[in-house]
């Protein structure tokens, strides 16, 4: 089967003042309807500026200098900003952290979620009042008709986040991009939000990426992951498979480092240095100045993503 | 032994304006709050937005008034008394904050940064307020060649090792940290909850550790208490409290926290919305979202007992609660 979407040797640099930021350096990834792929990174690490160069987004003076995005067999960054803008919001919608970023303060919800339909299905009136109440309702407003007429400030930060996915999905996607849905929310609504995402996935075959520094999050949702380390893939599995058997040392660092819930009491296994800033990367592989394994070929080349089992891949020598 | 810091019946409110300046309404953002801590000891103070936990972290400090209760440190009662009195106290407590982009004077450079506190309360001058300085950068991982850099020259991380310098440069007895970790990378959080660890341990530290985050909290805490809209609801012994937490909200928190192992399954979450603080729900604030509330929990605010050995539970069903807990 061929995947919904297929990233292909993406590049998108910054050209700035100071020299040329590669935010994403290169990057392969593929996701199928119903199927969510977990992006994982710290902070800089390119997985945000991935998101937006899938919707052609990225804000200036960044420019995708390379690559492909196939969605359903078409490349996105060969189509005319006309077709885009139909694609956009439509076929692949896209919420945000802060739920307030996507939100116009001084609109009624109900007529935010409205413009969509308007915009993207070109409904008649009654249609449209009736989708707006019918799409609050599936993502689980409570008395939706009453909530429509509210202003977004009325609303709780869960409430927000509801409402925006309300309007992503107004469009009908199946691709749903979702970065750090969950970040600004208290850990009770969390659970909620994630739930109704992956309710959602499922009624619609939608399929999602998710993006996120959560482990615990992206253990539970996800069917795939991709770790992002300075604007590279480093390794991908299945959620299972790299949970179980990480194999690049930066991954291993991660899912060490973190306390977990009810684990033995021990000191803590931090991951040394920080992270490179993504202007001024050390040569060869970028992990190696805080690498426990590195040796004599890490400071010469990058190494390539090698599949060490089937769909497992790792970009490290110790794999080459 | 007496305990370091002694706090109870600690209450807050705050006017509120409705919108446009209409209908001014009381926020009780802290609500009758009693804890201890002991010299040494680690207690974290956990719950969501809202909750009052920072809130309660900064009236321990009198960084804002209380409306009533008391606050013992050390032998000696902090309401009541003037900022004149308070300020030799001000040395033996300190605070380090959640983001260390905007609790650095960004025009001071580092080396100043951490001399000030010393010559604020006059403990170094001239050469020794230099070596100290240093001292205090190595003491958090740092060195003596970034006495002279900006803060806008260090990462997250680095900036928090900064924040934790300045607090120890007095030689405090408590620390209260509000969310210390929860702005920094995976990576470097892990960095920085060892160095909180190993300075406690060297310099005989107590911390209030004031977080959202579970996991981080049950690592460094011996004594965790849970708040719910202004309320302690429950206190106990860190194991304890996460092996078998004996109020439902612990338990529907301790649910809710996203484990990093595949396959796990999952509890159907709490579901409803944290009640807003203006208008809290009558007699217990969490029935409306509580599977386990009856009638009485409507009508009477069930006080924080101790239900035995310390553990601290204010719930009028705390023996049923473990019915619903994800195994």
């Amino acid at each position: 089967m061929t995947p919904l979407l297929e990233v292909r040797n993406l590049k998108t640099f910054f050209f700035t003042d100071g020299g040329i930021t590669k935010a994403v350096g290169g990057i392969d990834f593929s996701i199928h309807l119903g199927e969510t792929l977990a992006l994982v990174g710290e902070s800089g690490c390119g997985k945000s500026m991935t998101a937006l160069s899938l919707l052609r987004l990225v804000p200036s003076p960044g420019r995708i200098v390379e690559g492909e995005i196939l969605f359903k067999g078409d490349d996105l960054l060969r189509l005319p900003p006309i077709e885009m803008q139909r694609i956009r919001g439509n076929r692949i919608a896209m919420i945000f952290q802060e739920p307030m970023t996507s939100l116009n303060p001084v609109f009624r919800v109900g007529d935010q979620i409205a413009e969509v339909l308007q915009l993207h299905r070109g409904l008649n009136q009654g249609a449209i009042a009736e989708q707006t109440i019918e799409l609050l309702h599936q993502v689980g407003i409570p008395e939706p008709e009453l909530r429509s007429r509210d202003y977004p400030h009325q609303l709780s930060g869960g409430m927000r986040q509801r409402v925006v996915i309300a309007m992503a999905l107004a469009g009908k996607p199946q691709l749903l991009i979702a970065d750090e849905p969950t970040t600004a929310l208290d850990v009770t609504i969390q659970a909620q939000i994630m739930d109704l995402l992956d309710r959602l996935r499922t009624e619609r075959s939608m399929a999602t990426l998710l993006i996120s520094h959560d482990l615990g999050i992206v253990a539970e949702n996800a069917d795939k992951v991709a770790i992002m380390y300075a604007g590279l893939i480093v390794e991908s599995a299945t959620t299972e498979e790299l949970f179980n058997h990480p194999l690049h040392p930066y991954t291993e660092g991660l899912l060490a480092c973190v306390p977990k819930l009810g684990e033995e009491k021990k000191r803590l296994a931090p991951i040394p240095g920080q992270v490179p800033s993504a202007a001024n990367l050390p040569a060869g592989c970028s992990f190696r100045e805080r690498c426990p394994y590195a040796f004599s070929p890490c400071s010469k080349k990058q190494p390539s993503l090698q599949e060490t089992s089937p769909g497992h891949f790792v970009r490290c020598w110790k794999y080459q | 032994m007496k305990p370091l810091l002694e706090v109870s019946s600690l209450s807050k409110s705050f006017q509120v304006k409705g919108p446009l300046g209409t209908g001014r309404k009381q926020l009780l953002a802290v609500d009758q709050v009693s804890l201890h801590l002991h010299q040494g000891e680690t207690l974290g103070l956990v719950g969501e937005s809202g909750c009052g936990k920072s809130t309660t972290g900064k009236l321990i400090l009198r960084l804002i008034e209380p409306d009533s209760g008391s606050i013992r440190f050390d032998g000696s009662e902090l309401s009541g008394m003037s900022q004149r009195q308070l300020r030799p106290l001000r040395r033996e407590m300190q605070m380090v904050f959640q983001d260390p982009f905007s609790s650095l004077n960004p025009r001071l450079k580092v080396g100043e940064l951490i001399a000030e506190p010393l010559q604020i309360h006059r403990l170094a001058k001239g050469a020794q307020l230099r070596s100290e300085t240093i001292r205090l950068l190595k003491t958090v991982g740092l060195g003596e060649e970034h006495l002279d850099r900006l803060p806008h020259e260090f990462s997250g991380g680095q900036r928090q090792r900064i924040g934790i310098a300045r607090a120890l440069a007095v030689k405090p007895k408590l620390i209260v940290a509000d969310e210390p970790v929860s702005a920094l990378d995976l990576s470097i959080q892990a960095q920085v909850i060892n160095l909180m660890r190993d300075i406690q341990q060297e310099f005989e530290l107590t911390y209030l550790f004031i977080a959202h985050d579970l996991a981080v909290v049950q690592h460094i805490s011996n004594r965790v208490a849970v708040m719910y809209l202004g309320r302690i609801v429950e206190l106990a012994a860190t194991d304890t409290i996460y092996r078998a937490p004996r109020h439902p909200y612990t338990e529907a928190l301790l649910n809710a926290v996203p484990v990093p192992k595949p396959g796990k399954t999952r509890r159907p979450p709490l579901a409803g919305e944290i009640p807003s603080p203006l208008e809290p729900p009558s007699g217990c604030h969490f029935h409306p979202r509580c599977p386990y509330a009856k009638q009485v929990c409507r009508e009477q605010r069930p006080e924080l007992v101790d239900i035995g050995s310390g553990h601290l539970s204010a719930c009028h069903f705390h023996a049923e609660v473990g019915r619903f807990r994800r195994s």
